[in-house]
């Protein structure tokens, strides 16, 4: 592990707005990365979600099935903070593989049982089948890595995090 | 997820620049030259190392070379409990995760760890040529057909799918007898299996190990090609170079070959996120401290390790039935477009690998024979001849090597030598090896029509995606030449033939 924390770093963001969210997708040899900054854990995980969603298809606005969006339910249980973050990821690359394009996540909780103990994740997924016109896959990603992994929390109480994935 | 990144631009966009860092670079590794081919990482070089590092690379590939990070992650392998001789590094050696891709690693059965990192993801991606008795012109003058048929018959792409899911009782003979499932079921010639490494069935294989969703994500996707590198190829042999093990393998100037790149799909990459999951959570457990959590073991012999090694053989097994599916529809296809059976037009097997794999094997260590797991990730095994786990028909000739280059120049097929067994615990390069990101092939190509390019030289290419297609270019490689020049100079292989594309079946 290079790089990890659930507290502020030497490399924590410091971004002038703490509200500020988003997610960018930078290359990797023969992979991608995706970078994501939120002002809180569960909003940086939905923007990761967002990255890996973006980098997984490609889906038009009028993309609606008739009877909505499937939604999945998601839980996890990690060690620590990086642990979550890539079972997170890959929890969600195991449903667009199964069920369709990602085309949201609402992370109700990301927090530990107890300080010291085991981090949790409860979430929604929502997803609609790739049909090839509307929804289209993109990158095959095989699975989010601990490589050079990085979660952090900034002065400000922002986050960030890197993560790559294997495309 | 349209909505959603507009709202993260617009966010963006309204709050100043991006706080997030990206990875940090490595830090470059001592080397150390050892003669035209082989270079030493010292072991003292890293916190941890308990032996060298072994990279084999000529002037030309070390230029490429020198500032990659798989040099650090090659010193960070030497550090992984009962790793022994050196922690090697293949011609074709570029920037993995955890491992590099091209990467090799002996552990001791007794004393030493598995790493499903050094796998892979995708276990047991491999490579299968078929050779035939048809020659170049009959092929070419039918090859536009011949490419659709194949790129119909052949389902291709991310995600690609069949349309038919496995049964329960299917899935369970497939992970535990492989291609054998595909011969009971009238989809292989007696001969396949006998030239397929392990007979396509690795031993040890325990379906119980696989999790559902690892079945659920396989179950439809068996006989597909998917994306990224994975490719159906129709060659020429342009090139014999060792007529001896040509004919043995029965490839002749002038004649059609069909090479078939791919693994186990999305029900193998589960099967490595599930047990690294797993061995993550007991790392400490068994006092293993790692520079890199991405390379997450458990000792040989422990609960953990026999769960991955057993779901390892399934996903194995899938990817060898998976192979043998797509040789099947191959035959049926090139039957169809060249009008008589692919018996008379003898599509025979020259052999099926693995390079995306571990193996309990027995090498030489020291002096001394030891029983290790070989990992291999992104290597070939190069067994010379003599080793009894070789096919009779190549005892005396040893193995078939299949090193596929990119699509616009050429791949080869080599034999192992006896320098593998000295010096690589039996193994080789796996292809040409990565040079460019993907992102820079694409920026470097830009507005290029690369399947117009590639027409114009003579080679036909069928893509699921054809704006994907730079990705793979000719570029994105390292020259094949170079590989496989320091693969035969440091005697891990010898060349037999060279093979050059006609057509292109992609993702």
């Amino acid at each position: 592990m290079t790089s990890s924390s659930s507290s502020p770093t030497e490399r924590s963001p410091s971004t002038s707005s703490p509200a500020a969210r988003g997610h960018e997708l930078r290359p990797h040899t023969a992979d991608a990365a995706i970078c994501a900054w939120a002002p809180t854990l569960t909003t940086l995980l939905e923007e990761a979600a967002a990255g890996l969603a973006e980098l997984s298809a490609d889906v038009e606005p009028e993309a609606v099935p008739p009877n909505g969006p499937r939604r999945e339910r998601v839980e996890v249980r990690a060690l620590d903070l990086d642990a979550l973050v890539v079972a997170w990821l890959n929890e969600l690359i195991a449903l667009v593989d199964i069920h369709g394009a990602l085309t949201g996540t609402r992370v109700e909780e990301a927090a530990r049982d107890a300080p010291g103990g085991e981090w949790r994740l409860r979430a929604e997924a929502t997803l609609v089948p790739f049909d090839g016109r509307l929804v289209r896959r993109r990158d095959d990603v095989k699975s989010a890595t601990y490589h050079r992994l990085a979660v952090r929390q900034g002065p400000s109480g922002a986050w960030a995090l890197d993560c790559i994935v294997d495309v | 997820m349209a909505k959603g990144t507009r709202r993260a631009r617009d966010a963006r966009a309204a709050t100043g620049p991006r706080p997030a860092r990206g990875p940090r670079p490595a830090a470059p590794v001592t080397l150390e030259r050892l003669d035209a081919y082989r270079w030493r990482i010292p072991a003292d070089a890293r916190r941890g190392m308990r032996v060298d590092g072994l990279v084999f690379a000529d002037d030309r590939l070390m230029a490429s070379l020198r500032d990659d990070p798989a040099l650090e992650q090659v010193a960070n392998v030497a550090t992984l409990p009962g790793i022994v001789g050196a922690s090697l590094a293949m011609p074709d050696i570029h920037h993995g995760y955890g491992f590099p891709v091209g990467g090799v690693a002996a552990t001791l059965v007794d004393g030493g760890v598995v790493s499903p990192g050094g796998i892979g993801f995708d276990i047991n991606c491999g490579v299968r040529l078929l050779r035939s008795d048809v020659d170049e012109p009959e092929v070419r003058a039918r090859l536009d057909a011949l490419a659709d048929a194949l790129f119909d018959a052949v389902p291709s792409g991310v995600g690609a799918r069949t349309g038919r899911r496995l049964s329960g009782p299917d899935m369970e003979r497939v992970l535990r007898d492989g291609a054998r499932w595909a011969s009971d079921t009238g989809r292989a010639w007696d001969s396949d299996l006998r030239l397929t490494e392990d007979g396509g069935r690795l031993a040890g294989a325990d379906p119980s190990a696989v999790s559902p969703r690892a079945r659920q994500r396989g179950a439809d996707q068996l006989g597909t090609l998917g994306s990224g590198n994975h490719f159906l190829e129709v060659q020429v042999v342009e090139r014999v170079v060792d007529p001896v093990a040509a004919e043995a393998f029965g490839l002749a100037p002038g004649r059609v070959t069909v090479m078939i790149h791919c693994g186990s799909r999305g029900l193998g990459h589960q099967v490595c996120t599930d047990h690294l999951a797993t061995m993550d959570r007991v790392v400490a457990r068994h006092g293993i401290e790692l520079p890199d959590r991405q390379l997450a073991c458990a000792p040989l012999g422990t609960p953990e390790a026999d769960a991955y090694l057993g779901a390892m053989a399934a996903a194995a097994n899938f990817a060898w039935a998976n192979r043998q599916l797509i040789a099947d529809a191959t035959r049926e296809a090139f039957a169809r477009v060249l009008g008589r059976p692919a018996t008379r037009l003898g599509l025979h097997q020259v052999y099926d690998l693995s390079h995306n794999i571990a193996k309990l094997e027995t090498h030489v260590v020291d002096g001394r024979e030891v029983r290790v797991c070989v990992h291999r990730k992104g290597a070939t095994r190069a067994f010379p001849a003599g080793r009894p786990e070789l096919p009779d028909a190549y005892r005396t000739v040893g193995q078939p090597v299949l090193v596929p280059g990119d699509m616009g120049r050429a791949s080869w097929v080599a034999v192992g030598a006896p320098g593998s067994l000295e010096r690589s615990f039996g193994s080789a390069c796996h292809g040409a090896g990565r040079l460019l990101s993907r992102h820079a092939a694409l920026r470097q190509l830009k507005g290029v029509d690369v399947a117009g390019q590639l027409r114009r030289e003579g080679i036909l290419v069928r893509a699921e995606r054809r704006d994907l297609l730079a990705e793979e270019a000719s570029i994105a490689y390292k020259d094949v030449e170079a590989v496989m020049d320091t693969a035969v100079g440091a005697g891990l292989v010898r060349a037999v033939a060279r093979l050059r594309p006609l057509a292109v079946i992609k993702g």
